[in-house]
């Protein structure tokens, strides 16, 4: 029997297993995909916030600022990338002025400190590509951009570390309470016992809770933001990420530079009743491409390379949704985690584990809160780089030419703590296929190391869920 | 490692282009990322090939063979399974390589040509709405799992496209026992050779819808279904003109683009249409002693005219190299220019310095053209014409300019006029 199970392992769930993972309890993460980070997770803004925008008083505005602070803490701890890109918010006429002077004053009353206004020239001569019709930008340089896959990856993987358990392509089926005790019963086969549940299942939050509970206290509306993801060429274009100035549907669509030197268009915001139909629309397409130019100029479409669609979990609530189920003792609700829950979550972790759990915790000894990340042969000098190759000559066979990925890195991602046979898992680790040729030349390759690596034949290895496989079938003259 | 000359990449062009610049006094190695050269052609096993240089119809890998052989023959040295990934330019070029089996280290030499070829346009490059199921890839890369790997990628297939390509997979992927249900292009005409519309599609049945394109595209794990829709002139989607294909497999075949971005570090002026350096009628590019040629330079759709002209890239290394101390900069260089019914121009520049050499001139046209004319003007002066029949964007045009032709050193014009009968 576990002490905790934790019903989803996206953002939230993954930061809630390393903070649980600090004590002298025994944890179960449980994933109904085929990979951690999957959903909201896989497809985001990658934004850290300042906390300038949600409104006053709520969770969303306090673990927005704290959550920022607390990235800083993790990039030392969990290597995790971190961009700071700082952020201009842009106004384009007087009355725009207005709302941005509302919008400062707003982020101050959040708790945040870096904050000014510039004028024209100013925002111009640090971001030469802003759009000409723009004529004030309230900055705010404690934004940043991450790597959400990594991040939640990272999380795991220290919460693995650390003792935790990690169960994927585990979809609940069932919760019931027995006195003290939960059945949670996974694929409709297993059950698994646990003294206390937290539900992170985001988009999935309330059918999760009304597995158990009679009234769940929310709904979730599933939001679909569409995105373009331009080729890492663009690199310098625009250097801070750029907001509109916010409405009431949410941020609106940015621009977002990544930390891998990309940059992202979007979201668009758009509710609708499926929870997994993340599609790209030409309707929500062109809308990006019109709505940029009110904030750069130059964008280079040219350049696309991807597009894609996330689904945020928004909820009846409004706010998040952190709280024990009224029903049931031990089962806790982290629900309703939309934008900014990225930035926030590692804040929610430490707001439920301190102060909504009220279990009498006590610290592991041995706790160590650091990751050691495998290299990223690329990113290193060439002495480093000759180091390596003595140590492992798969450094030197280049797999993913645009990005530069090596087959050792690959390797690295297949075989890691939480390591993934899939060619998207590939892609979400290491980074092969994420360029300009989208795995065109390489996924041939990373199938093959992947065959090898896993002792699996070539037809088995999967695009990313179970029974995906790339390949259909032998030919019928096998050379 | 010192050598005269490095040549990116051993498939067609980089072989024709060793072949030629062979020579005693020139230390050549060819650089090949795959474990054996050839290139792309290895997985061409259709046949079509040759029939320009051969006089006689090969496969693709008995295309390549003949020049292997000869290349083998001259031991020119080269490294397989080994990529460049990083150019630098003082005097010399600095390329840092690397391998499993020599790890990383640094080439230095005089002239580099790159014969790099192309990659294939990505759904994300077309921006296909839709969802993301897996089942959505590139035709080529089908094509390598097919005849390299042995493994079929899907039964039941739609083709976005009408490149080549996707023409001969809807072929290949028939006899293999998938079913083909239809090849659906944007432009209201075909994107690939005449021939190959007919021998691939029309004598299996498989439906093309001209000024077609895929809508959406269904599927959450797996693809599931496609959507495609007629558009019009302005490429935008017709209302109620929609069919809809349940398939497993759309594979894309929307255009292929030059292969050089590991060397855009080196700032070579690109030509915006072809997508990859603008060269002179040596294949040198501004870059000193850089020279590109194949697909690299810009998309062909017979190998045959990517071997000649590689061939012609190759001579002129070797007289580079040859020639090196007694070379200047020269500044006697114009631009091709060409009307609006030719796409683009290959070589785009001329040097009049010192011309000795016919000079092929490589374009596409803009459209379909029953008949035209083309004619060649320097300084007022029509100075050749030649008539063309069957025109199309599909298929690159070829006209030669003799250095007897030549007027003076001015700036030579390209005119492309429909004859309408």
């Amino acid at each position: 029997m576990y002490d905790y199970i934790i019903i989803g392992a996206g953002i939230v769930g993954t930061n809630i297993a390393r903070k649980l993972s600090q004590y002298n309890v025994s944890v179960l993460v449980l994933e109904k995909e085929n990979d951690a980070a999957n959903h909201q997770t896989t497809a985001n803004s990658a934004i850290i916030h300042s906390g300038h925008d949600p409104k006053e008083n709520t969770l969303k505005a306090k673990f927005c600022v704290e959550g920022n602070t607390l990235y800083e803490q993790m990039e030392k701890e969990l290597q995790i990338p971190l961009l700071k890109t700082g952020a201009f918010v842009v106004a384009h006429n007087h009355d725009e002025e207005l709302m941005l002077k509302d919008l400062y004053e707003r982020a101050i009353r959040n708790g945040v400190t870096q904050i000014e206004f510039l004028n024209k020239e100013q925002a111009s001569s640090l971001e030469p590509n802003l759009a000409d019709s723009i004529t004030q930008v309230l900055s705010l340089p404690s934004t940043k951009v991450t790597y959400p896959w990594e991040v939640a990856f990272a999380c795991l993987e220290n919460a693995i570390e650390n003792g935790a358990d990690f169960k994927k392509n585990s979809e609940v089926t069932s919760i019931k309470k027995n006195q003290d005790v939960f059945e949670i019963e996974i694929n409709n086969n297993e059950i698994i016992l646990a003294k206390s549940v937290i539900s992170a299942a985001g988009i999935f939050s309330d059918q999760v809770a009304y597995l158990l509970e009679k009234n769940v206290p929310y709904q979730i509306f599933p939001r679909k933001g569409e995105y373009f993801v331009l080729d890492r060429k663009v690199k310098g274009l625009i250097n801070h990420v750029l907001y509109p100035l916010p409405t009431k549907v949410g941020k609106g669509v940015l621009i977002i530079p990544q930390v891998h030197g990309n940059i992202l268009l979007g979201p668009t915001s758009t509710l609708q009743d499926e929870k997994e139909l993340a599609s790209n629309t030409k309707v929500g397409l062109d809308q990006i491409k019109r709505d940029v130019k009110a904030i750069a100029k130059n964008i280079p479409f040219n350049l696309v390379i991807r597009t894609f669609a996330g689904i945020r979990a928004s909820s009846s609530f409004e706010d998040f949704y952190i709280q024990e189920s009224k029903e049931y003792t031990n089962f806790f609700h982290v629900a309703g985690i939309d934008s900014p829950g990225l930035t926030a979550a590692p804040a929610i972790a430490e707001y439920l584990v301190d102060h909504i759990l009220n279990h009498q915790l006590i610290k592991k000894e041995n706790y160590n809160p650091l990751r050691t990340k495998k290299p990223t042969f690329y990113n290193l000098d060439f002495e480093k780089q000759q180091e390596l190759l003595k140590e492992n000559p798969r450094y030197g066979n280049l797999v993913c030419k645009c990005e530069k990925i090596t087959e050792a890195e690959i390797i690295d991602a297949i075989n890691g703590p939480l390591g993934n046979d899939t060619i998207k898992g590939i892609k979400k680790r290491a980074r092969a296929g994420s360029g300009l040729c989208q795995g065109g030349y390489c996924e041939e390759m990373i199938l093959k190391i992947i065959a090898r690596e896993t002792n699996q034949s070539l037809d088995q290895i999967n695009y990313y869920g179970l029974n995906t496989p790339i390949l259909a079938k032998e030919t019928k003259v096998k050379l | 490692m010192i050598k005269d000359l490095v040549i990116i990449g051993g498939g067609a062009a980089g072989l024709a282009a060793a072949l030629s610049a062979n020579d005693p006094k020139i230390d050549i190695l060819v650089i090949e990322r795959e474990r054996e050269l050839g290139g792309i052609l290895n997985q061409c096993i259709h046949n079509g090939f040759g029939l320009h240089v051969f006089k006689e119809e090969l496969t693709g890998p008995e295309y390549s063979a003949r020049y292997m052989d000869e290349f083998m023959n001259l031991n020119i040295e080269f490294l397989l399974n080994t990529t460049v990934v990083d150019v630098k330019k003082n005097d010399d070029f600095e390329l840092t390589v690397s391998s499993f089996d020599q790890g990383l280290f640094k080439i230095q030499s005089k002239a580099v040509i790159l014969s790099t070829g192309c990659y294939e346009r990505t759904r994300g490059s077309i921006t296909l709405p839709g969802e993301r199921p897996k089942g959505i890839m590139p035709a080529g890369s089908a094509q390598r799992y097919l005849n390299i790997d042995g493994y079929l990628v899907g039964k039941s297939v739609f083709i976005l496209g009408s490149g080549d390509i996707g023409l001969i997979m809807a072929r290949r992927m028939t006899l293999e026992g998938a079913k083909v249900l239809g090849v659906a292009e944007i432009m209201p005409y075909s994107n690939g050779l005449t021939r190959n519309i007919v021998q691939c599609l029309h004598d299996y049945d498989i439906p093309l819808y001209l000024s077609h394109t895929v809508t959406d595209i269904k599927g959450k794990d797996r693809l599931e279904q496609i959507t495609i829709q007629e558009v019009d002139q302005n490429f935008n989607p017709i209302e109620n003109t929609q069919k809809v294909f349940d398939v497993d497999t759309l594979l894309l075949s929307v255009g292929l683009i030059p292969d050089i971005s590991l060397f855009d570090s080196l700032e070579f002026i690109k030509d915006p249409m072809t997508k990859s350096a603008i060269v002179n009628q040596y294949y040198e590019t501004n870059v000193q002693g850089l020279f590109v040629c194949g697909n690299a330079l810009h998309v062909h759709d017979l190998v045959d005219y990517v071997s000649i002209e590689s061939e012609k890239a190759g001579k002129s290394a070797q007289n580079y190299i040859l020639n090196l101390n007694s070379k200047t900069k020269s500044n006697n260089v114009h631009e091709i220019k060409y009307n609006e019914k030719i796409r683009y121009v290959v070589p785009q520049l001329i040097d009049f310095q010192s011309i000795n050499a016919p000079i092929d001139f490589s374009f596409r046209v803009t459209k379909k053209m029953e008949k035209a004319i083309f004619t060649v003007i320097q300084n007022n002066q029509v100075i050749y014409t030649k008539k063309a029949k069957h025109l199309a964007p599909a298929e690159m045009e070829k006209i030669t300019v003799k250095p007897e032709m030549l007027i003076d050193q001015s700036q030579i014009s390209i005119l492309l006029e429909e004859v309408l009968t």
